[in-house]
């Protein structure tokens, strides 16, 4: 499947642009869009069938990173398609690793006991911090699994138990897709109940949906205007200080990852800095919700 | 006369008795200058009382991310959270503050420089709160790359770069020759189970030397204050204990392995 291949670009004049502040943060999409799940609500359409995005080559990702330390990044972030799925993830994590505090994004469902041993060694072996972000959507096996496949939530709860065994507390990554079943907020369900599946200092982030992939709705008029942007701080946007690797180039932010229009230059993330155009319905999302796609 | 021998000291926050220990120890140490790197309230009692200690002692100081929201009223602190917890601690903290922070005070805050340059003797040192680009970017141990580092020191010509913000001491030798220093906080614990706050000496020898110094100071007056004033017992716990209580997820996983919570 061709993700967003449907949605409507604005007239070429009409799109604002956002200039890099300075390169903070460069991600890696290591394994296109390949993955174990199907989540209903995946933003690049990922699954285990026919991936519309190729892995990465290490020895690419290898060069990426060089070039990466010497502009001053400041985070790497590993994201996909399901990262652990890549045959050389743990090598490229250690590479990574030699040049700045890095992430993994992940549905855990691949941590068993000898892959998070093999983490927590990489991580005290590193002078920077590993981070690892496992997605779930819910606090509840039934209301999760709805959402990201049968069984998915007990494997990444199990993961998140064992990393946080190893004092690699993971961060919970959610969206709110899955609703509401008592009116709490989903933050505090979440941080109950990890604390209650033994995953101790709970650490937890919230992501909004995005309308792409398995949720978009090519809605064009909900595209961003200059004039939208008058007054608006655009640095806070994530594309004013990140670049995606991902299959065929250099990309203006993870959720874009990919898409033709997003995509900034082909060969070294140098020829990749100049203005992101926000020609996306999912960059309205960033700038009104203030989405962060880091860890913090 | 260039100077040899200077103390920097961060984030205050609003503990005058630590401060008022610091600054006696740092003179018995030798210092020649002392600098305050920022966040003078917040977290702590009665804000007003470090103001007095700061100018009869001459510590020269720039501005913090807490300083500059007190001195112009912003809606919150601006100390880069992003979790919903540390957030509701943060505006109870800030809130505090400024209802307690005289118009003087808060003016005299409003006209402090953002960061400061000082020759240490032939090391040119670059004073800042957060980082020379943003006053509130966390540049913790475990997530501020070499190259990066190296990066603000080429641009802003600077053979030290000195910070604070997170609280949390640390030095790095860069490969190219040049330092950089997290000064740490001495409103609040280091996250290391004991009360003592920390500081830092840097001296000229003429290679330059870091030297983090633990002050032990009447922190059971300041809990005592801290309860009278209604503040939250997380802080109190903090300050008595030394194992951070609250805003503690902007932590990397490394740091917070370090602590109790």
């Amino acid at each position: 499947m061709r993700c967003g291949a449907c949605f409507t670009l604005m007239e070429e004049a009409t799109v604002p642009h956002v200039t890099l502040r300075e390169l903070r943060a460069v991600w890696f999409q290591v394994t296109g869009t390949l993955c174990n799940l199907s989540c209903r609500h995946c933003f690049n359409a990922s699954g285990p069938k026919e991936p519309w995005l190729a892995a990465l080559d290490a020895g690419l990702v290898r060069r990426y990173l060089a070039e990466a330390d010497g502009l001053g990044v400041r985070e790497i972030y590993f994201t996909g398609g399901e990262p652990f799925l890549h045959r050389e993830l743990l090598a490229l994590l250690r590479d990574a690793l030699a040049v700045a505090p890095t992430t993994v994004l992940t549905n855990g469902t691949l941590i068993d006991d000898a892959m998070a041993d093999r983490l927590a060694a990489l991580a005290a072996e590193s002078a920077y911090s590993l981070e690892i972000r496992i997605s779930v959507d819910a606090a509840t096996a039934a209301d999760n699994d709805a959402v990201r496949g049968q069984g998915s939530f007990a494997r990444a709860i199990g993961a998140a138990r064992r990393l946080a065994a190893r004092e690699l507390w993971p961060i919970v990554t959610a969206t709110e897709i899955a609703g509401t079943s008592d009116g709490r907020p989903l933050y505090d369900r979440l941080h109950e109940m990890l604390l209650e599946a033994g995953v101790g200092r709970p650490r937890i982030k919230i992501l909004p949906v995005l309308p792409l992939g398995r949720c978009a709705d090519g809605g064009a008029s909900r595209l961003l205007s200059a004039a939208a942007l008058e007054g608006f701080d655009d640095t806070r946007l994530p594309c004013a200080t990140t670049r995606v690797v991902a299959d065929g180039g250099v990309y203006a932010c993870p959720i874009l990852a990919g898409l033709p229009s997003a995509r900034l230059g082909e060969g070294p993330l140098a020829g990749a800095l100049g203005p992101a155009p926000l020609s996306h319905p999912a960059c309205v999302t960033c700038w009104a919700t203030g989405l962060t796609c880091g860890n913090t | 006369m260039s100077l040899r021998r200077v103390a920097l000291l961060g984030g205050v926050y609003s503990n005058w008795l630590a401060l008022e220990a610091t600054l006696a120890d740092a003179r018995r140490r030798g210092a020649e200058a002392v600098y305050c790197l920022g966040d003078l309230g917040g977290f702590g009692p009665h804000p007003n009382r470090v103001f007095p200690l700061l100018r009869e002692h001459g510590v020269a100081c720039i501005q913090g991310n807490y300083d500059v929201s007190v001195a112009r009223g912003a809606e919150d602190c601006g100390c880069g959270y992003s979790d919903p917890r540390d957030n509701y601690f943060a505006r109870i903290s800030y809130e505090y503050t400024v209802r307690n922070t005289s118009t003087e005070n808060r003016r005299w805050l409003g006209s402090l420089p953002p960061l400061a340059r000082v020759t240490l003797g032939e090391h040119r040192l670059l004073l800042c709160h957060g980082s020379p680009r943003q006053i509130n970017e966390f540049l913790w141990e475990t997530t501020t790359p070499t190259g990066l580092l190296e990066k603000f020191c080429r641009e802003t010509a600077s053979d030290a770069l000195c910070v604070t913000h997170t609280g949390l001491t640390w030095h790095r030798a860069l490969p190219s020759g040049r330092h950089a220093v997290n000064v740490g906080a001495v409103g609040r614990p280091g996250n290391d189970g004991t009360p003592r706050v920390w500081y830092t000496l840097l001296s000229a020898t003429p290679d330059l030397t870091v030297e983090f110094v633990p002050v032990h100071y009447d922190h059971e007056s300041v809990a005592r204050d801290m309860e009278r004033e209604g503040l939250p017992a997380e802080f109190v716990e903090t300050i008595r204990t030394g194992w951070w209580r609250c805003c503690l997820e902007s932590l990397p996983v490394k740091e917070r392995a370090r602590g109790r919570y």
